[in-house]
């Protein structure tokens, strides 16, 4: 006879994770929440879900499966092959409905924040912003969602008391993906699609952004001088690795008043804010005024020849060493590597 | 064409000081200013309107002293300004401030055929206003653009960058709008004149009652979050520090490039 | 629910069939000597081209070819099995098509597609084409989450 799976031992299912593939391999965040949604539901009794939305969307649905997902719940129709929010937010918003989870979450990308709004809006329940933590609440079983608030330096606790479900979107590399196991099993629900509104919002053209500019504040990698890079041509040298990682450059202060970058690449409290996947900051002291811009990336690698620089407080790696040196030899490196 | 741009008034971040001890922002002598992305999405509300005529209303929702927001835009160049005020307003969430946000523009005559917002506040900082104004008047939504032209006279042509992607977009109108990046967005004072901006009938002033909201639908109790408590951010926990030799340092970044899969692993030649 | 399909889905390998994944499903008795089955079996990691299986009839309910494991084991109407670079075709001898499987590689996993129709032994219709994939007809079809471990017909016999 068949052997009984653990899929079969139905359950209810009341973590809901928006599955959000798009810029996919880049774009881990779904899978954090997975992992993080899986604990929270063992907490509450229940399985974690995964919403998955598009046409063709097979291998995203395994990928969810293979890590940690319980309950998948999908549409897979020509009408959504393109993400538009409306056409989403009438889909995801009516199987709420139906299913009726307590907490729904997505990775804070540029979909899921505008996304989600959306759909607490239409189901007229809270939504806390780009959260850094997530927890059940020991004494009062309250699901605490954490936001910074003021640049970073203080966090908020949200909590949405009344309405369900309690929706957050979530900082993406704040929690840590399951290993992807082959054995898993999931259970697969196919629910009825709402009348779909008409698209409006059509997409004309869509190209590789060159342009500098706009996109230092998007930019998966950024890659910072600092007065400590030392003359102009050593800070051409950051332009160079950018371009290797497909990153931007941006600058401190002194960097800028130096000449050796625009006022547009100013990072900090009086320049831009960025959240790159990788930073790489180069001959930076880590004043806060600069880190204020920073906070929100999610690997920081630091490189500075004082071992006692402040910015080490804040990397994921700190390299003590020559701005030059270092930076000559990753290029080297990289290029050989092409 | 009628046009339609929700401000908000921002400490200006800049000057801001936190006080850690007390978990409060320090305000004293911080100047307020028109919240960074909402100046951007003016300017490009300007731009549309030199080039399609019509009329543009400016709305803010604050305390009485944001009509200087209001001010500031008229001079700039806006025909009027809604201040959105009462002391039921105060303490909303998103999903309470877009409400009182539709509801005013729902009131507007003509009704808008495009409304602008910031993407994002520098206070606060959630990006949900927009979309939850769109939502709640029923229009489609254009998220983090940087440019907008005219393509027809019902359709406009946005731009925005998104996930590294240089994107055009077409959209019909009516249409909401949200800014962000917009390189050097000009507001010149002259444009419109202070005089109209201080002259009578300019700014009109709504409450609860004005826009037929109960206490129910507004502020802290329209509200579906709650702050719960403030408490001050850990400081992050460092990671590893390596010193050595310039070659094995840069290896060791390598490994990190590997891992986050922005460079390809090293091919062992045999 | 009405309106709600549901079913299990493999992280590895599954088949797309009545346009939902399945990781293995059955429709008949292999272990009849005489019926119609079809048997897209469950692959564990490590197996990477799935397992077909079945006894196949034309719309007039004669037998076409027994296949067991992808492998022509009856073939009574000469019919032929051509191995594709994606799977395998089945075609009558006057060349038109049985069932063609299609198995589609990703990172992680994959996914078998079928086109194709299939009848049972009185001739009526069990898989029929849709588009470019393939549907189940009727609700006889019974989901596997784990190898089919039951034997065919003509184990059976000797046994
Ligand atoms: C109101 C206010 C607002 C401000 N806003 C901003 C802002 O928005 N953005 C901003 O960036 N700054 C801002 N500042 C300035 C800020 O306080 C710092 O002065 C500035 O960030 C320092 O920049 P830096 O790290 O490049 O230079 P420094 O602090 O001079 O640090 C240089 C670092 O490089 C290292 N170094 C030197 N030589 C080498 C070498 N050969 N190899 C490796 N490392 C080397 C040194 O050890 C040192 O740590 C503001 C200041 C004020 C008062
Ligand atoms: C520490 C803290 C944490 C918070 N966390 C949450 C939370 O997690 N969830 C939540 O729902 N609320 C939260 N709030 C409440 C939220 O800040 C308010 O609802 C605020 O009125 C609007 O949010 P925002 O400033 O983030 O606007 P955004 O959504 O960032 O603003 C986008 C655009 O909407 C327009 N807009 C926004 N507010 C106004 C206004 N008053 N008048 C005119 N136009 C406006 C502007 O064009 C603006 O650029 C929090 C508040 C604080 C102090």
């Amino acid at each position: 006879m068949l052997k009984r799976n653990r899929y079969m031992d139905r359950g209810t299912c009341l973590v809901w994770v928006f599955g959000d593939y798009a810029d996919y391999f880049q774009n881990r965040v779904t899978l954090q929440l997975i992992a993080k949604g899986k604990a929270l539901a063992s907490e509450l009794g229940t399985r974690v879900g995964v919403v998955v939305l598009g046409e063709d969307i097979g291998q995203y649905v395994m990928e969810y499966v293979a890590h940690g997902a319980d309950v998948i719940y999908a549409a897979d129709n020509n009408a959504l092959k393109d993400y538009d929010v409306e056409l989403f937010t009438a889909v995801a918003a009516s199987w709420v409905e139906i299913f009726r989870p307590e907490i729904f979450l997505a990775g804070a990308t540029a979909f899921g924040r505008e996304l989600f709004p959306r759909i607490a809006k239409r189901l007229r329940t809270g939504l806390s912003a780009d959260c850094v933590a997530l927890e059940i609440d020991r004494e009062t079983g309250a699901f605490v969602q954490t936001t910074p608030a003021f640049g970073g330096d203080l966090l908020a606790d949200v909590v949405t008391p009344v309405m369900r479900p309690q929706m957050a979107t979530v900082h993406p590399g704040i929690f840590r993906e399951l290993p992807h196991d082959p054995f898993a099993l999931a259970e697969l629900i196919h629910p009825p699609l709402p009348n779909l509104p008409e698209r409006k919002i059509e997409v004309v053209r869509r190209r590789k952004e060159k342009a500098r500019r706009a996109s230092l504040t998007d930019a998966g990698v950024v890659i910072v001088g600092g007065k400590g890079v030392g003359s102009r041509a050593n800070f051409d040298k950051l332009f160079q690795l950018a371009e290797l990682l497909g990153g931007e450059v941006g600058a401190t202060r002194p960097a800028v008043n130096a000449g050796w970058a625009g006022e547009e690449r100013l990072l900090g409290q009086t320049g831009k804010s960025v959240r790159p996947r990788l930073l790489i900051t180069i001959g930076t002291s880590g004043a806060l005024q600069y880190t204020a811009g920073i906070r929100g990336s999610e690997t920081v690698i630091a490189v500075n020849r004082d071992h006692s620089a402040p910015i080490f407080g804040l990397a994921d790696l700190g390299i003590v060493g020559d701005a030059d040196r270092i930076l000559s030899l990753l290029i080297e490196e990289l290029n050989r590597r092409l | 064409m009628h046009i339609a741009v929700c401000i908000k008034q921002v400490p200006d971040v800049a000057a801001v000081r936190i006080d850690r001890e007390r978990m409060t922002i320090v305000r004293e002598g911080v100047q307020n200013i028109i919240n960074p992305s909402d100046y951007q999405a003016l300017s490009l509300a300007l731009a549309l309107r030199a080039g399609l005529g019509g009329t543009l209303t400016v709305l803010t929702m604050g305390p009485p002293q944001s009509e200087e927001a209001l001010f500031e835009a008229i001079a700039a160049g806006a025909d009027r300004g809604v201040l959105l005020t009462d002391p039921c307003f105060a303490g909303a969430d998103t999903l309470a401030t877009s409400h009182v946000l539709a509801r005013a523009i729902s009131r507007l005559e003509p009704l808008p055929s495009v409304v602008f917002c910031g993407n994002n506040t520098t206070d606060s900082d959630t990006g949900h206003v927009g979309p939850q104004v769109a939502e709640e008047l029923g229009l489609p939504q254009v998220c983090g653009i940087f440019e907008v032209q005219p393509e027809s006279l019902q359709t406009l042509l946005a731009k925005r960058v998104r996930d590294g992607y240089l994107e055009t977009i077409r959209a019909a109108c009516p249409v909401l709008f949200t800014v962000k990046g917009v390189s050097e967005p000009v507001l010149l004072p002259g444009l419109g004149s202070l005089q109209s901006a201080f002259s009578a009938g300019s700014i009109v002033r709504w409450g609860r009652n004005e826009l037929d909201l109960t206490m129910d639908e507004t502020g802290l109790t329209g509200s579906a979050t709650r702050v719960w408590r403030l408490r001050a951010a850990p400081h992050r926990t460092k990671g590893e520090i390596l010193t050595g030799q310039a070659h094995d340092l840069v290896k060791e970044i390598l490994k990190r490039l590997e891992a986050m899969s922005l460079v390809e692993e090293e091919q062992i030649h045999g | 629910m009405e309106g709600i399909r549901s079913g299990a889905v493999s992280a590895h390998h599954n088949y797309m069939i009545s346009g939902m994944l399945r990781p293995g499903f059955l429709v008949g008795d292999p272990g009849s000597a005489k019926g119609f089955y079809l048997l897209a079996d469950f692959l564990l990691p490590g197996e990477n081209t799935p397992r077909i299986s079945g006894r196949f009839f034309d719309e007039r309910g004669d037998m076409l070819l027994e296949l067991t494991w992808n492998r022509l084991m009856l073939d009574p109407a000469d019919c032929l099995y051509r191995p594709t670079p994606y799977g395998f075709h089945l075609s009558k001898s006057s060349g038109e098509i049985i069932l063609e499987t299609t198995t589609r590689r990703f990172p992680n996993g994959y996914i078998t597609s079928f086109s194709g129709r299939l009848y049972d032994e009185k001739g009526v219709l069990k898989l029929d084409q849709e588009g470019s994939s393939a549907r189940l007809v009727g609700n006889d079809s019974i989901m596997l989450t784990a190898p089919y471990q039951g034997c065919f017909g003509k184990e059976k016999k000797n046994a």
